[in-house]
This record gives C-alpha cells, sequence and structure tokens, in this order.
C-alpha cells in the first residue's frame, strides 16, 4: 500500500485548493484498496496468496487491543533504539573524525559488526538481557547507528577546510568549529541517515520481539506466520507499514523544520 | 519525558534481567516467595494452556513460586537458557533436543515428559501416489531436520525403503505446498499443521502415517532444569511439577476456561484451533505410560527408543547416559493419582 501512495505522490500535482491537496492521498489510498478488492473478488484470488482488504480491516476490528498494545509496545523499542542508535552514531562520527587514527583502528570492526545477521545475535542478546524492553532496542540500536556515523562522517567531509583554517585564525576552538561549522554542514546528510535508521530501528524492534515476547507487532507476525493465519500476517504487515510510514514523516518533518535550507552548498 | 521514563523503565527492567543471572531462584523475600522463570518453547498457545493455567489460579503462588512464563522463539533454544541459568525451567524440544544438549556436555536435565508420543505424523494425499510407507520411496517429502528427519528414516528403513531413495527437503512454514499437492508427503504436529491440512484438505482425503505403528517412539515437549538447580533446589524442582500438574488437570477438567485464559493473553489466535490444539495435546500427554502413571512420567523405555535411533543416525556421538540425563525421583514424589487425570 505505500508503493501506491508513493506512485500517487510522485504524478503531476494539478492543484486545484488546498482541501483537495489535503485529502488527495486518502482518496488515492481508497483508490487503490478499492481497485486491490474488486482484483481479488474478481479474479476469485484465494485468500492464502491475498486476502481482501476489507477482511484484513476486520481482522485488526475484531482485536484491536491486541495490536494497539503490540503497536505500543514496538513503537516504544523502536524509539529507544531509534535514539540511543542516532545519539551514538553521530557521537562516533565525531571522535572518528576528530581522531583518525581511531577510525583506521575501529571503522572496519564496526562494518563488520554489521555483517553479523541479527538472527544469530539476537539469542545472545536475550541471554544477556533477557525478555525485557531494553532487549529489544538494543537489536534496533544495533541495526540503526552504522548508517548514521557514515552519513555523519560524509557530511563533515563536505566541509570546506578554508572555512575551519578561518574560524581558526580568528581563535575558535575545537568545540565551536564542530558546532558552528561540521555539524550544521553535516545535517542535510545526517537526516538521510535518520530517515533510514527510522525504518531499520523499526525492523530492529520486530525482529527482536521473535526472540520470545508476549506482545508486540513481531510477536503478532510470527504468531499469524506459524498459524497459517495469512489474514493476520497482512493485518500486522498493515499495521507496521503504517507505523513504518509515521516514523518516517516524523523524521521528515524535523528535517524540513531544522534543515530549512535544504541540501544546497 | 515519557521518553525519559521509559529509558529509565527499561534500565530497571534490564537491571532485573541481570540480577537474574544465575540466581534467578533465589528466594526473593521474607515470605520465603522463590523466583523462577519456565521458558516455553515456542509462543504462547494451547500447548501449554496448564502453566498458564496454574499461573493464573496462582498454583505456583501456593508452592511458593513466584512464576515467569517466557515465550519460545525460532533460534531460541530452550536448554541453553536454562543451561546457563537466565531460565530456571524450561519446556524444551523433546527428547531429541536433550539428548543433543547432554551430547553437547550442557548441564540440563529432564524432570518430566509431556508428550509420551511422537506429537508429529506424516501425511499424504488419499488421492495420490502414497498409499503406505513402502510408496514413500521417490516421493517429494519434506519433513524438519531437528529429529523428525531420522524418524522418517528409522520408518523407512523398517520396510525396507533406502532413506536417501526418497526426495526428502526441509520443510518450511506453510503447508500450502502439499495442499496445492507440489509435494507427496508433509509432517505435521496433530496439534497444529494437521489442523490447517485438515481444514484445507479434508479430514476424510487424507492418510496418516503414525510413527508408532512403525515401532518408532519420539517422546517430546519436556520439562528441564540445569543440573545445578537439580541438586542444589530438589523441593522447587518438586514444587513446581506439582503446580504444573495441578495445572494441567484443571486445564483438561475446564477446557473452555483454559482456553479463554489464552486467549486473553494472545487474543489474535484462532479459537476453533486453540480448542482443537488442546484435546490433541491431551491425548499426547496421556498416552502410554503417562495413562497409569500421571502426567509427565518419564518412560524410560520410550526414551532409550529415541535415545537408540539419534545414536544410530549419529546425531549424537554416542548414546547418552539415560539415568543422567533423564531424573525421574522429582515426578515420582508426586502419588500417581495425584497426577492421573
Amino acid at each position: 500500500m505505500s508503493g501506491i501512495k508513493a506512485s500517487a505522490a510522485s504524478l503531476p500535482v494539478f492543484s486545484t485548493g488546498r482541501v483537495y491537496a489535503a485529502i488527495k492521498p486518502i482518496l488515492w489510498l481508497t483508490l487503490g484498496l478499492a481497485v486491490i478488492e474488486a482484483t481479488v473478488v474478481l479474479f476469485e484470488i484465494r485468500p492464502y496468496y491475498l486476502p481482501r482488504p476489507s477482511a484484513i480491516a476486520a481482522n485488526i476490528v475484531a482485536t484491536p487491543g491486541a495490536y494497539i498494545s503490540g503497536l505500543w509496545r514496538t513503537v516504544l523499542e523502536t524509539a529507544l533504539g531509534f535514539v540511543a542508535g542516532s545519539v551514538f552514531g553521530v557521537a562516533i562520527a565525531i571522535v572518528f573524525h576528530r581522531w583518525t587514527l581511531l577510525r583506521e583502528l575501529f571503522f572496519p570492526l564496526f562494518v563488520v559488526s554489521q555483517t553479523i545477521p541479527v538472527i544469530a545475535f539476537g539469542a545472545v542478546v536475550v541471554l544477556w538481557f533477557g525478555n525485557t524492553l531494553f532487549a529489544k532496542a538494543v537489536i534496533s540500536f544495533y541495526i540503526s547507528f552504522l548508517p548514521v556515523t557514515v552519513n555523519t562522517l560524509l557530511g563533515f567531509n563536505s566541509v570546506d577546510p578554508r572555512q575551519v583554517q578561518l574560524m581558526r585564525s580568528f581563535g575558535a576552538k575545537d568545540g565551536q568549529i564542530l558546532r558552528r561549522i561540521y555539524l550544521p554542514a553535516a545535517l542535510p546528510q545526517l537526516f538521510v541517515a535518520l530517515k533510514l535508521a527510522s525504518s531499520l530501528a523499526l525492523v530492529g524492534a520486530i525482529v527482536g520481539e521473535w526472540f520470545g515476547d508476549t506482545t508486540g507487532l513481531g510477536v503478532l507476525l510470527l504468531q499469524a506466520m506459524y498459524n497459517e493465519n495469512v489474514v493476520g500476517i497482512w493485518a500486522t504487515i498493515v499495521v507496521s507499514a503504517c507505523l513504518g510510514m509515521g516514523l518516517y514523516s516524523l523524521v521528515a518533518l524535523a528535517e524540513r523544520r531544522i534543515v530549512f535550507w535544504g541540501n544546497e552548498q | 519525558m515519557l521518553n525519559r521514563r521509559n529509558v529509565l523503565a527499561a534500565f530497571a527492567a534490564a537491571a532485573i534481567g541481570l540480577q537474574g543471572f544465575g540466581m534467578s531462584a533465589a528466594p526473593a523475600s521474607a515470605q520465603d516467595i522463590i523466583d523462577a522463570s519456565l521458558r516455553l518453547k515456542w509462543l504462547t498457545q494451547a500447548q501449554f494452556a496448564g502453566f498458564y493455567v496454574a499461573l493464573e489460579k496462582g498454583y505456583y503462588k501456593e508452592e511458593g513460586i513466584n512464576l515467569t512464563i517466557n515465550p519460545g522463539g525460532p533460534n531460541l533454544l530452550t536448554e541453553n537458557l536454562v543451561a546457563t541459568g537466565a531460565d530456571t525451567f524450561g519446556l524444551s524440544g523433546g527428547t531429541d533436543s536433550v539428548f543433543a544438549a547432554r551430547d553437547k556436555g550442557m548441564p540440563v536435565v529432564c524432570i518430566g515428559v509431556s508428550h509420551q508420543q511422537t506429537p508429529f505424523v506424516f501425511v499424504s494425499h488419499k488421492d495420490g501416489s502414497v498409499q503406505k510407507v513402502e510408496d514413500f520411496k521417490d516421493r517429494k517429502i519434506t519433513t524438519w531436520f531437528t529429529g523428525a528427519n531420522h524418524v522418517l528414516s528409522a520408518m523407512l528403513s523398517k520396510v525396507g525403503v533406502d532413506p536417501k531413495s526418497a526426495d526428502i527437503q526441509p520443510q518450511q512454514v506453510s503447508v500450502t505446498p502439499f495442499v496445492d499437492k507440489q509435494i507427496d508427503v508433509v509432517t505435521a504436529t496433530r496439534y497444529n499443521e494437521l489442523y490447517v491440512i485438515n481444514q484445507r484438505v479434508g479430514k476424510d482425503n487424507l492418510n496418516l502415517f503414525v510413527p508408532e505403528d512403525s515401532g518408532v517412539s519420539f517422546p517430546r515437549d519436556t520439562l528441564i532444569v540445569s543440573e545445578q538447580t537439580a541438586t542444589e533446589k530438589p523441593e522447587l524442582v518438586e514444587r513446581f511439577l506439582r503446580a504444573s500438574v495441578k495445572g494441567w488437570k484443571e486445564a483438561f477438567a475446564n477446557e473452555k476456561e483454559a482456553i479463554d485464559i489464552i486467549m486473553k493473553i494472545a487474543p489474535t489466535l484462532d479459537r476453533a484451533q486453540q480448542e482443537f490444539m488442546l484435546k490433541e495435546v491431551k491425548t499426547l500427554m496421556v498416552a502410554g505410560k503417562a495413562s497409569t502413571d500421571g502426567l509427565f512420567t518419564i518412560d524410560k523405555a520410550a526414551v532409550g527408543s529415541a535415545n537408540d535411533l539419534l545414536a544410530q543416525y549419529g546425531v549424537i556421538s554416542k548414546p547418552v547416559d539415560l539415568d543422567k540425563a533423564f531424573n525421574s525421583s522429582f515426578i515420582d514424589k508426586i502419588p500417581a493419582e495425584e497426577k492421573r487425570l
């Protein structure tokens, strides 16, 4: 469904006022769902392959409590992992940028750490942290911090060294240069990374919930999968997609507010 | 603000988790209530109803245990979590996983066997090419490579079919390939996959091949503790078993309420499927020696046959010392009439 929305957004806009602009995404979404519903009914697609959107909606409405508590739990894990991953990612980027030797020593290790499949890593996390919200946040953190580090470093490198020399000649300290030049210069790149990290953090939280838990979207997904409850799988996918889009939009909104000058240099 | 509170809560939870290491069964308060956890082999479902009933009805509390039930998941090995002390008790895969763990030197002991018979069967279409075990030759079969594959090999060998002559593939989550007749024989647990297959193909259109009919038995769903718990806190193990048995008897006596308790925890489950599951689990739990000796009885003969089977196929390097791996002294302390349904 996110695909439909994305393609709708990329269509040329014939603006006929604000009202239309506001309801346009909803219109397109409704139309898209209606088309899917009609396709499933017309071609008699079996529900094991693709259930009707109305059946998926009915499934969510039938047990809203499970989806709401699952959503809330996953939101908490994702938020915790995302914030920790972003802060850590930026901090490491600053350290690596300031001390090149450290980057040469440790950056390869960071890259290696990302090649370990989360599935292999998850069992260890449960062993260490038990079935806590914190354990899921750790997995979420683990897969979201590296894009932030890489992109922030890229942003730092885009700084014109002459600007830094000029600041230094005025007697600016390292901290000032970081705050006034490096961080603002890295912001556009950083937000690219944060958008990526928001989706990754969600994936991390959902996968984290596969390691023995009682609530969360990951648990619902797993339960539906192993009971061959296809409608349930789709219902969870829809809820997860909504959450993913929500997180992404939040980061995009923050980007529009903070990086008001855009990506131009 | 909210975020900070959550961070703090998470840290607190993590601290408790860390504290639980190795001493999760240490006395928690002056009232002599002991904290303990039970790690299941899978997510909450009717397969584990008795434990949830015992928890809900306070049977563990009555025995002085403050029990937490932790669900399992893919890639989580219950034996591992129990051996390291992360969890006190475990309902693990079965005799197969206990043997494998013992073979690797993990200090876990089985204190009770839940499913007295092989809980899975092999299924073929009645209008298909497989009508008897001999027909498995050259056919497409899917099974789980966690032990079921060896049961299959043993069944084939008994009728003189070389297991290599059948096209045996690892089985994925879905039984759809079987329903669509892309494969000839599928493996199904009586309490889960068989329900889905019955629903989609029809009970009367299926042939079932039962391992016990071929003289192969593979008891599963084993209750385990670490060797340390078994030697240092035998009374805890005994009390846990007593409460669990009581919970299971209650679950079978009042199935509707048991399903209610499960559905309250996992509301998205299909109620009809859960009811079917509880009925099938009951059949498995009271089969064989459990019909006379009661729930969780360790049938050394059945367990021994699984031991020999696994050693024969080289899954374990040599037969495991049965008396060390399976300790029936705890469950035997509970009188049979208390354990029988």
